[in-house]
């Protein structure tokens, strides 16, 4: 097949100021890619897989080496146009990237541009538009839409320059799940229609749907291959800090035990239609490694440090566009406890959230935080705030201060601190978030990379030694490392600290892991409350909301409706050992390997018991 | 929530004056407001009045929404209103102090207000039948053929443009950043000038920083959609002047012979 983009030993390096530092972001890069493929691009973040898609259609210029596009050198400033509409490029931040206040005449930008007539522009926009679904909203206002549909506008914008090849950069990094579903159905589609994709992605599932994976990590190109063979290394991917897709996670898990698998069950489905297919003969003669060892989550509970009470909240009202953000919610929090807060954007978690804080004050109802009463108009913000720390979406972007140390000293100083409490305060924060003060403490916070600053803004909330941590989406948008490592201190804030932690997330699997309740926000109401077995295990429930599960709940629902096809009897074995749900990773691995050896016994017998015997 | 503040007023409807040419309307209300200044008796006035209710009631926007766009100049109007009232010299009808009102003081006084009132719910019909978009198309088609001495007509409504659009997003950003610090026990509401000036800091820090970085990636997306300026660009909405255009020009040439007329006779 023609290439359509081809990279000749593309180089491109540039300097960073502050460090005056060197960073070569593509590193003698030679690349080919066919007309009609699916390339997803996975990497650490700052390992330059931006640097390189921007050098695909000519917003960055190679500083060594070519690349063609079309056949078009994109140093070519005569071509460069035809660069552009033959690779059309979309980007992460959906609010970012669209020019006009008005759906159409947004999408209408590009061809405008190139000078296309009027009435050939019309049947584009529409033509576009209807194509991802937008075609009813294309009078609205952006700013009204949800960030999925700004994605798919976006993606609108530059089909309807009717390019060959569509590159996006990390386009579903800032989506909710709902979101990034319909951005990832929208991008498939369009490659069933023979459109080129490069799709740059933190998400290991959005990448096993591509037919070619590379792997970029400082520059170059470390692992290249189908999504089969890339994530079947699940040790070099590790080693590029990535992570690999949960199925793949199983299937080394299993392999461990002794099960014989093959390489490429990268999905859900694959993996549990392998293992219905070969449930007799796929025994794991390991142990089950937790069946007898009475691993129970330990779920705290205890003294409520928090209880709400039947709150309300309204916006607008009495305006024809009223809406109950929060509506008669009731809950309490033990002390100590981690608290999941579920539910899709607009279900009214960030108007609860707000309201323990006090930032938002309810229409009725009550809160109180260890005997301070929230909603009442005569407690001092300042008695709020040492009880309830709030950290927000992407906190990152409230740093102000010349450098770390005041920025996390502004939220204790406006405690009214004595400066050596202070002082120590900003110690103490820097520590828990697991950043060295003397390295960053006389830094701009501006200089540090994306995971550090995330610390440092988490870190100024802490320093005001709140009993309870409200945090909103902290892992968004970090790579699986940094994201990890974030998760890992706030579990430690909760256990070596004993701080109260309610954390509002998309990510259920982490959800499973660590809250020891969830509660689960719909259209204002409290859908469900519970332990994550109890609210995971309702499966229906849980899609109707649009929320799906954790990976290993998914896989099991999964790999449950092809056993029901399949065997029932079997089924019924298998629900015998696991009651409930599956959350994690090493609960999927017992009850497999479990239900597996069953399974290879029950027929071992069988065939035995029959007079025909076996096809040994 | 701030992101409900929608910029200009524009009253959603599909009346007559509402699919009118933005030229014309731009145009038209240009005129309007030259003739408020061209009368010289309170006939004129009574012909403006006249104009301004058949193109209302052709508007099909609400009286309310109209006054509404008095409410925030009311002061002003107050204001003019005294200071013609008791600073203009002649016969002095009432004196007390330094205070006196004259008969050309009730009448300047009258004069002044009426031409305001009239200035202010005219040209609010332009934005009230308008979209800002095409608003700012309109403008950019009339001043193109000033491009020649150098007015960069279609880089200000391409800025026009973006203002619109991004100005909802910013109020977003204000917002959040405002919970984040307050969150943090920022106070943007209490003390003296200076102390409320220097609270300022945190929210107008990351404010700029987001505002750089809007900025920065709008441009990375427009190059990328391959914008290069006003130069051979086409667009989707292609203004043509249609039979009520021609019609509404008329209308506007006989209202503004009326006010010179009158102005002279009467």
């Amino acid at each position: 097949m023609e290439s359509l983009i081809r990279t000749e030993h593309l180089t491109f390096e540039y300097t960073r100021e502050e460090e005056s530092l060197k960073i070569v972001a593509c590193d003698d890069i030679s690349l080919e890619i066919p007309e009609g493929s699916f390339l997803a691009v996975v990497g650490k973040n700052g390992s330059g897989k931006s640097t390189l898609a921007k050098n695909m259609n000519g917003l960055l210029l190679p500083t060594g080496g070519v690349c063609y596009v079309a056949g078009y050198d994109t140093k070519n400033e005569e071509t460069i146009w035809n660069v552009r509409q033959t690779a059309g490029m979309v980007f992460q931040n959906p609010d970012n990237q669209l020019v006009s206040s008005v759906v159409e005449d947004d999408v209408a930008f590009g061809p405008e541009n190139l000078g296309i007539a009027p009435e050939e522009i019309r049947r584009r926009v529409d033509d576009a538009l209807t194509r991802v679904h937008m075609y009813d909203e294309r009078l609205k206002a952006p700013h009204l839409l949800s960030g999925g549909q700004k994605q798919r506008i976006a993606i609108a914008g530059v089909v309807a320059m009717k390019p060959r090849c569509i590159i996006l950069d990390e386009p579903t990094a800032m989506l909710d799940p709902q979101g990034r579903d319909e951005v990832m159905d929208i991008i498939l589609r369009f490659h069933s229609e023979g459109i080129t994709i490069v799709l740059i992605t933190h998400f290991m599932e959005e990448a096993a749907k591509a037919d070619r994976v590379l792997v970029y990590d400082a520059g170059r190109i470390v692992m290249d291959g189908t999504p089969e063979e890339v994530f079947s290394r699940e040790e070099e991917i590790r080693s590029y800090s990535l992570s690999v897709p949960f199925p793949i996670k199983l299937v080394g898990r299993l392999r461990n035990r002794g099960a014989s698998l093959p390489d490429g069950l990268i999905t859900d489905e694959r993996l549990a239609d392998y293992i219905v297919r070969n449930r007799k003969n796929l025994r794991a003669p390991g142990k089950a490694p937790y069946r007898d060892e009475e691993i129970v989550f330990e779920r705290k509970s205890g003294k409520p440090l928090i209880s709400v009470e039947h709150l309300v909240h309204i916006y607008n009202e009495n305006l024809p566009y009223e809406t109950r953000a929060v509506d008669d919610v009731s809950f309490s929090v033990a002390a100590g406890s981690f608290v999941g807060i579920i539910g899709h954007t607009g279900s009214g978690k960030s108007t609860l959230i707000q309201e323990l804080n006090g930032i938002l004050k309810p229409k009725s109802g009550r809160i109180l935080v260890d005997g301070v009463d929230v909603t009442d108009p005569k407690t001092s913000l300042r008695d709020i705030r040492k009880k309830v720390g709030l950290v927000f979406q992407y906190p990152e972007y409230q740093l102000f201060e010349e450098t770390v140390e005041k920025d996390i000293a502004f939220g204790p100083k406006n405690l009214g601190l004595p400066e050596e409490e202070i002082g120590e305060r900003v110690k103490e924060a820097l520590r828990l978030v697991g950043l060295d003060y003397d390295e960053v403490a006389s830094r701009s916070p501006f200089e540090l990379s994306g995971g550090q600053k995330r610390r440092v803004a988490i870190a100024g909330v802490i320093a005001m030694r709140p009993k309870v941590l409200i945090l909103d989406e902290p892992t968004a948008g970090l790579d699986p490392q940094s994201k990890r490592a974030v998760l890992g201190m706030i579990d430690n804030l909760r256990s070596e600290e004993g701080m109260t932690i309610l954390l509002v997330s998309h990510n259920m699997g982490d959800i499973g892991i660590l809250a020891d309740r969830v509660l689960v926000m719909d259209r204002g109401k409290l859908a469900l409350e519970g332990t994550p077995e109890e609210v995971f295990a309702r499966v229906e429930t849980m899609r109707s909301l649009r929320l799906g599960l954790p990976p290993a709940a998914e896989f099991r629902d999964v790999l449950t409706k092809k056993l029901a096809e399949a065997d029932p009897e079997s089924l019924a074995r298998f629900e015998a050992l696991g009651r409930g749900t599956t959350l994690t990773l090493w609960q999927a691995e017992d009850l497999l390997v479990s239900w597996l050896n069953g399974e290879a016994e029950t027929s071992r017998i069988s065939d035995a018991a029959s007079p025909e015997g076996g096809e040994r | 929530m701030l992101r409900d503040i929608t910029l200009g007023q524009y009253y959603p409807a599909e009346s007559w004056i509402h699919r009118l040419d933005p030229r014309v309307k731009i145009i038209g209300s240009l005129l309007y407001i030259i003739s408020l200044f061209l009368v010289k008796s309170f006939w004129g006035f009574g012909i403006a009045l006249l104009y301004l209710a058949v193109v209302t009631a052709l508007s099909t926007v609400p009286l309310r929404f109209m006054m509404r766009g008095l409410k925030p100049i009311f002061i002003l109007i107050l204001f003019t209103f005294v200071l013609n009232l008791f600073m203009t010299s002649g016969d002095v009808l009432w004196q007390w102090r330094f205070l006196r009102i004259t008969r050309q003081g009730i009448y300047n006084a009258c004069f002044m207000a009426i031409r305001l009132v009239f200035l202010i719910l005219g040209s609010s019909l332009l934005t009230l039948t308008t979209k800002p978009i095409t608003l700012t198309d309109g403008l950019e088609k009339l001043l193109s053929p000033f491009r020649k001495i150098g007015l960069p007509a279609h880089e200000l409504a391409m800025m026009m443009t973006i203002a619109l659009r991004f100005i909802p997003t910013l109020m977003d950003e204000t917002d959040k950043i405002m919970k984040a610090q307050q969150a943090r026990g920022a106070d943007f509401e209490t003390g003296n000038i200076v102390r409320r000036a220097k609270s300022l800091v945190p929210l107008l820090v990351p404010l700029f920083i987001s505002a750089f970085r809007i900025a920065q990636d709008l441009a990375m997306a427009m190059e990328a959609r391959c914008y290069r300026g006003g130069e051979s660009r086409t667009r989707l909405h292609e203004m043509k002047f249609r039979s009520a255009d021609v019609l509404a020009s008329v209308l506007l040439v006989l209202y503004l012979a009326a006010v010179i007329l009158i102005g002279r006779v009467l």
